[in-house]
């Protein structure tokens, strides 16, 4: 065996432990496991390993003074004046109002968990699950999977996302405007499957989500964000909310959507049960 | 307790060897993340607020200690260390590995005297959890890297069990 199959071995261990294998890897990995009893042993070796590195360094608990002290790097949002200035470190010029406020919401999270962060930024829920659906599609994409129902035909991806979810999606044909459906998939939003249809632009994908017309979806269509490098649109109609994500360019996305609000509406039959 | 903190905490113990410097570090890395917060929006909070504080760590160490952190990305002189681990000398002896690894003390000697680059990749994955992207990311270092660093680190570990008594 050469250096190279060697550390390729090596790495494929590791990263098989730590999930990183994606799925077709993962299956041709475990039958090797069965296989190479080698290779077993050794990955057991490296099990053990991980598991005693994780029960003898933990993850610690910050000090509570820290955690004191850090809460205190701002004011809470009520007594807005600067009273807390036990920091022992520099207060600086650009702790202006702004940042004061966030830091206070920061300090108030306490540097709370998930997307505590991001709700700092944009306090809308409807961020969270447009940065949720971009994730989704970013693992669709490097999973080489967009959709699990491939089809461009429309009036089998109705069923089979009806199927599957309690949104009635509208399917738009959009192949005459440059996008044809090339099939569907299910995201899960807050829990709940949502119906999502995606579409196909020269090399490029746009994925749509369709969402029950809650009170955080209920957006007008503005710009065009970026998330992540992927380019989101949000928009809804008097049944839905949609959110698509893509990573075509934001001119094209926008014609996308502008094609697909005007697609004569629903193609099919209007969305509704 | 925030566990974002906590990790945080643990990172900056885990690079600074040093507990009350862990916390001068993560309160640095709070001010600096705060005064980012009015410009950038955050996605990911672990990655990024892990990031700011290697990188907190890195200027403290730099600042306080002259040497000890040396080196962050420089694999040539890594190249000695042994990749391999297994065929020959260890003898593939799952349960004698296990009952090595029952010494905590020193299996924590062994993760504190890792090179950082191989020290930090390892707390960021078994401790606090990142993806090998979320490292490279937090790292500053592609993933291949990322990975080699992990496996070498591990292989690194377990050689040192081996080696003693």
């Amino acid at each position: 065996m050469t250096d190279r199959d060697m550390s390729d071995r090596l790495l494929k261990l590791n990263a098989a432990l730590d999930g990183e294998l994606d799925a077709m890897a993962s299956l041709a990995f475990e039958r090797e496991l069965r296989d190479d009893r080698a290779l077993a042993a050794e990955y057991r070796r490296l099990v053990a390993l991980r598991d005693a590195v994780r029960h003898h360094a933990p993850r610690e608990a910050a000090p509570q003074a820290l955690a004191d002290r850090i809460a205190a790097l701002a004011p809470p949002p009520q007594a807005a004046a600067p009273t807390a200035t036990v920091v022992p470190l520099r207060r600086r010029a650009w702790l202006d109002r702004r940042a004061l406020a966030l830091a206070a919401s920061f300090a108030v999270l306490g540097f709370a968990v998930g997307a505590g962060l991001t709700a700092l930024r944009t306090p809308s829920g409807s961020s969270e699950v447009a940065q949720r659906l971009v994730s989704d599609f970013a693992r669709a994409e490097i999973a080489g999977q967009p959709f699990d129902v491939a089809s461009s035909d429309r009036h089998t991806v109705k069923p089979w996302l009806a199927d599957r979810t309690t949104v009635s999606a509208s399917i738009v044909d959009l192949a005459p405007e440059g996008f044809p459906l090339v099939g569907g998939r299910v995201a899960i939003v807050d829990r709940v499957p949502a119906p999502t249809l995606v579409y196909r632009h020269n090399e490029h994908v746009v994925a749509v989500t369709e969402l029950p017309l809650g009170a955080e979806n209920a957006r007008a269509a503005g710009a065009i964000e970026t998330i992540d490098g992927y380019h989101v649109a949000r928009w809804a109609d008097a049944n839905l909310a949609y959110v698509a994500v893509s990573d075509m360019d934001e001119k094209t996305l926008g014609e996308f959507v502008e094609a697909f609000r005007r697609g004569g509406g629903p193609a099919t039959e209007p969305a509704r049960p | 307790m925030p566990p974002l903190l906590d990790d945080a905490y643990t990172l900056a113990k885990w690079l600074s060897q040093s507990p009350t410097d862990a916390e001068d570090i993560v309160q640095d890395a709070a001010l600096r993340a705060l005064q980012a917060l009015s410009r950038v929006t955050v996605d990911r909070p672990k990655p990024w607020f892990l990031a700011i504080v290697r990188n907190a760590a890195m200027t403290f160490m730099a600042r306080n200690r002259r040497k000890t952190v040396a080196y962050a990305g420089d694999m040539a002189d890594l190249d000695a260390l042994d990749l391999r681990q297994g065929d020959d000398d260890a003898a593939p002896n799952p349960e004698q590995a296990l009952i090595a690894m029952q010494d905590g003390e020193r299996l924590r000697q062994a993760i504190a005297s890792l090179p950082s680059p191989f020290l930090e990749t390892l707390v960021m994955r078994d401790v606090n959890g990142l993806s090998y992207r979320e490292i490279a990311e937090a790292t500053e270092a592609p993933v291949g890297t990322v990975m080699s660093r992990l496996a070498r680190a591990r292989a690194s570990l377990a050689k040192t069990l081996r080696a003693e008594p």
